[in-house]
């Protein structure tokens, strides 16, 4: 599978759809990319969508932990759908399902997001 | 019947997906399942990643030393870097703790190897390096379903 990262903008959110293999080389060129979007849309609502998510370390955790602590900062709702046994596991193991809600869908995230504002 | 390969490679963070790609071919004879596939290479990319960065400060004309060894469904994957080693062992276990918060890596790596392995042996010297040793087992759901006895 190619490894992309395709971007998806909606009222005041952002939904960041990471597919392929997240390894560190690929986390330091999206980290600069979903910084460009950021500063471009000013979304109080991201979404990361792994639902072609077939590879994670620490360095894509800490992409992820570290576009939270931004949108937190500024009382947004982060949010992370898609989830297979695999990258599940990975969440799981870090932690960061404990901060980080987990949806059923990009639809479900757009609904419930709002209320959580 | 012990299957072995082993793999030297320049400390160039671009060398960790040949590192992944390259066991994940060696064990395919197990056929694997997509779930351990994904966990060797993140267990693969956490050691390497620590030997390039940690052991070595990203200097690539260092270099990283990755063993695997099948023995029936064990795997066992050693990797070794001759780099500075680790001060602190039990500091650099606890998770979320990163010397290099700069980099913003979740500091994980030591917990997710250690959780995703069957069994994990780091041996560290200061100013000599450092040594993982990792063991897992490659077994078949349905298999192990079978077999399972109370």
């Amino acid at each position: 599978m190619e490894n992309k990262i395709k971007f998806t903008a909606f009222d005041e959110g952002l939904v960041i759809k990471i597919s392929g293999e997240l390894d560190s080389m690929k986390t330091m060129t999206y980290r600069d990319k979903i910084h460009r979007e950021m500063i471009k849309l000013g979304p109080r609502m991201l979404l990361f969508d792994f639902k072609d998510l077939q590879f994670i370390d620490s360095s894509g955790i800490g992409l992820i932990l570290g576009r939270f602590n931004e949108i937190d900062k500024i009382g947004g709702v982060v949010g992370i759908t898609g989830l297979n046994d695999y990258s599940r596991k990975i969440f799981q193991i870090t932690g960061i399902l404990q901060i980080i809600e987990e949806y059923q869908s990009t639809a479900q995230f757009k609904k419930k997001a709002r209320i959580n504002l | 019947m012990i299957n072995k390969m082993e793999l030297k490679f320049s400390a160039s963070l671009s060398n960790e997906v040949l590192a992944r790609q390259a066991v994940i071919a060696f064990i395919s004879p197990l056929d694997p399942s997509l779930e351990q596939i994904g966990e060797i290479k993140t267990i693969i990319a956490e050691g390497v990643s620590n030997a390039i960065i940690h052991g070595y400060e990203l200097d690539a004309s260092k270099d990283v030393f990755l063993k695997a060894i099948i023995d029936g469904e064990d795997l066992e994957l050693t990797i070794t870097d001759y780099g500075k080693g680790i001060e602190n062992l039990e500091e650099a276990r606890k998770p979320h703790y990163t010397t290099r918060p700069d980099l913003e890596r979740a500091g994980m790596g030591l917990t997710i190897m250690e959780t995703l392995s069957d069994s994990f042996a780091i041996k560290t010297l200061p100013g000599m390096g450092c040594k993982l040793v990792i063991k897992k087992k490659i077994t078949h759901e349905s298999v192990a379903y079978g077999t399972v006895s109370r």
